[in-house]
């Protein structure tokens, strides 16, 4: 288990994180979501150590993450970073080498990695030559080369086509089956949605919402029932009790119901206006909880 | 917990990270072609600058002599009295005054003597006799004399030989090890400026390129930070030792210093001094190198340091010339300018033992406040990228 627990992190006035925290089991791809400024980057570099929390530790199976278990983490930071005039074989095979490998196992696992990559052919190429989907690449495979235990990337998806985006959830899926915890931050919702196993929704410095995607929808307020009757005079809703109509438009209706309000007495109201073709809870997508859970915040801190 | 078993990965040592470090560095640097040209570029000039002693010592310091109808005592008087110049003499036999006249008119020599034994002996030359006409003059009277006074039946004893005591020995010797300690300092300089500037374009390599968030996921500052310096510490310190023994080797083989013995004592402590010196500007450019984020800056941060060795440099040259003077005292003590000027000192002579120790003492605590002081400011800066972070900034900054 990766465990990020009460992060708090201040620069200067700017408080950045105030309490963050969440855990990802092994095997578990995690992703972590929030707007820009939330404090995803803050978060991660300071589990890479390349940030000190003012409170708050990280732990990886129980115990604070410290040098050597740093150097079992595969890390993607989110300003991508190589030596431009280093060839990519080397440069992967040097960045298999500080986390601990031999230098004829790292070369081996560098070679092995550009390969499965599609970098073989550009493995004495410097890596200032290639462009930047493969770059990028190149960035994946140095954080994968050292087989690590636990893999933390900011961004990943960022600049990819969408076949680099399938080969890299490839890869990542893999290290999830190899039992390996994986956390990442993304702006591509769809993406994080069709992955994850476990979302955490950054805003202002608070983890607002956390859990599986089927479990932050069941827990969303004001879940949306939407009904179609053709037939139906306009304003059949707004007549049941505890209904609030969001929008009705030639009898499709998209109704918030009150707590405690039961769904089946909104149907009786349907069916005795005629037909209904349609009677389903809206699921709502993630980007539309992120939206929500984004704003509760706004309004609360507001 | 299942974490994944690792046989190949075994956790490092903070020497190990450091190896790694100066081995990228060093295997990176070494197929520079900047580097490798700026190599060849030394030794060349090293190189010339022998070739070129070399030519001017035998051009102007061997006399040739064409003679014809000499004899052995004839040539032992030339070569007496050549001795006596503390010239070098090459003496010639021609067949006939026809072969020899030629060999003065096409330079094969400087002058020709006819019938050196009879009556009237003559000297050809081109133009103007100057030192063969002294030399000559010397050699035939001596002959002349000495041939008159056996006639004349006189015997002679060998006059009695003057000893020589020198008040100061080493005045010579300790010029041309001022000479030598100063062409040490030009290499010295050269390397200081040259691996300096390499420290502090790695520094900035690694920070506009960001891959420096990724090295310290993997290891602290001070680590990245001792590896670089270690790695092309060593690469300059080659450096150094490969243009030292070129430069002894050709000086031997070319003969051109007098006492070996001086010239390698004074390159040996040359090399010495280098060491302090890089250890002390490698620190500083690589503090200053890591305030910026991009190679069109680095200029700006560099420079103050710079302008210290360009001063030393100076300082040293005049030193060379007035080794006892007080600039030059009182530079050889200061951390920054000694590595540069204590060495022409001790060259020339004029530093005691405990001038030396002093200065290096001094020098040691100037190299261990700086690795502190520029560690941090290093260690601060490393990670603010985008425009230039301030010193204070930086030796206050916490991660």
């Amino acid at each position: 288990m990766l465990e990020f627990d009460g992060l708090y992190k201040a620069y200067g006035s700017n408080q950045v994180l105030e309490g963050v925290g969440f855990g990802v089991a092994a095997g578990q791809m995690f992703g972590f979501c929030g707007s820009n400024g939330a404090g995803k980057t803050t978060t991660m570099r300071i589990a890479m150590g390349l940030a000190r929390a003012d409170a708050g530790e990280v732990r990886w199976a129980g115990r604070p993450v410290d040098e050597a278990v740093r150097r079992r983490i595969g890390y993607m930071p989110e300003e991508r970073g190589l030596y431009p005039k280093m060839k990519v074989g080397e440069q992967l095979t040097y960045f298999a080498r500080l986390h601990g490998m031999d230098a004829a196992p790292a070369a081996r696992a560098a070679g092995a990695w550009a390969e499965r990559l599609g970098l073989g052919e550009r493995r004495d190429d410097r890596v200032e030559k290639l462009s930047l989907g493969n770059q990028q690449r190149v960035q994946l495979a140095a954080a994968l080369v050292s087989e690590p235990d636990v893999l933390i990337l900011d961004e990943p998806f960022s600049g990819l086509d969408p076949v680099g985006v399938d080969s890299l959830a490839d890869a990542l899926l893999e290290q999830c089956r190899r039992g390996v915890p994986v956390v990442f931050s993304s702006h591509q919702l769809d993406l994080v949605e069709r992955l994850c196993d476990a979302v955490g929704i950054l805003a202002r410095g608070r983890i607002v919402a956390s859990g599986s995607v089927a479990e932050l929808r069941t827990s969303a307020a004001g879940r949306q029932l939407r009904v179609v009757a053709p037939d139906a005079a306009p304003g059949w809703a707004a007549a049941v009790p505890g209904v609030r109509v969001v929008s009705e438009q030639r009898g499709d209706a998209v109704l918030e119901l009150a707590p405690g309000t039961d769904d089946q007495q909104v149907l009786a109201a349907a069916l005795a206006t005629g037909r209904v073709t349609h009677f389903a809870w809206r699921e709502p997508t993630l980007v539309e909880l992120f939206r929500d859970a984004v704003t509760d915040t706004r309004e609360v801190a507001a | 917990m299942t974490a994944p078993a690792h046989s190949d990965v075994t956790p490092h040592s903070p020497a190990q990270l450091v190896r790694l470090v100066a081995g990228r560095e060093v295997s990176t640097r070494i197929r520079d072609k900047g580097f490798l040209i700026g190599s060849a570029v030394l030794i060349v000039l090293i190189v010339g600058l022998l070739v070129f002693q070399v030519a001017i010592n035998s051009g102007s310091e061997t006399t040739r002599i064409a003679v014809v109808g000499g004899s052995e005592a004839v040539t032992g008087a030339l070569e007496t009295q050549a001795e006596a110049l503390d010239v070098d003499v090459q003496v010639t036999e021609y067949d006939d005054e026809g072969a020899a006249r030629t060999a003065v008119e096409d330079g094969d020599v400087d002058g020709a003597l006819l019938d050196p034994a009879g009556a009237r002996p003559e000297l050809l030359v081109e133009n103007d006799g100057g030192q063969v006409e002294t030399l000559v003059q010397g050699a035939v009277q001596g002959l002349s004399i000495s041939q008159q006074l056996a006639d004349a039946g006189v015997q002679l004893t060998s006059p009695p030989e003057v000893e020589v005591v020198a008040l100061d020995a080493d005045a010579d010797a300790d010029v041309e090890a001022a000479v030598v300690a100063l062409v040490g300092v030009v290499v010295l300089y050269s390397l200081l400026i040259l691996f300096g500037q390499f420290v502090a374009q790695g520094v900035v390599e690694e920070k506009s390129s960001r891959v420096v968030e990724l090295l310290l996921a993997t290891m602290r500052p001070w680590q990245l930070l001792a590896g670089k310096i270690l790695g092309l510490g060593l690469l300059g310190l080659g450096q150094m030792v490969v243009i030292a023994v070129v430069g002894v080797a050709g000086a031997l083989a070319f003969d051109v210093v007098e006492l070996p013995g001086r010239l390698i004592g004074t390159v040996v402590t040359v090399v010495a001094w280098f060491v302090l010196g890089y250890a002390f500007y490698a620190s500083v450019f690589a503090a200053a190198a890591s305030l910026v984020s991009r190679q069109e800056d680095l200029g700006s941060v560099i420079t103050p340091a710079s302008i210290v060795l360009v001063v030393g440099f100076v300082v040293s040259v005049q030193a060379a010339q007035d080794p006892t003077g007080s600039l030059a005292t009182v530079t050889s003590f200061v951390p920054g300018l000694s590595p540069l000027v204590m060495p022409v000192r001790q060259a020339a002579g004029g530093a005691a033992w405990w001038e030396v120790a002093v200065a290096v003492v001094l020098m040691l605590v100037a190299i261990a406040a700086i690795v502190r002081i520029g560690g941090r400011v290093y260690a601060g800066a490393l990670l603010r990228t985008g425009g230039k972070v301030k010193f204070r900034e930086a030796l206050s900054a916490e991660r």
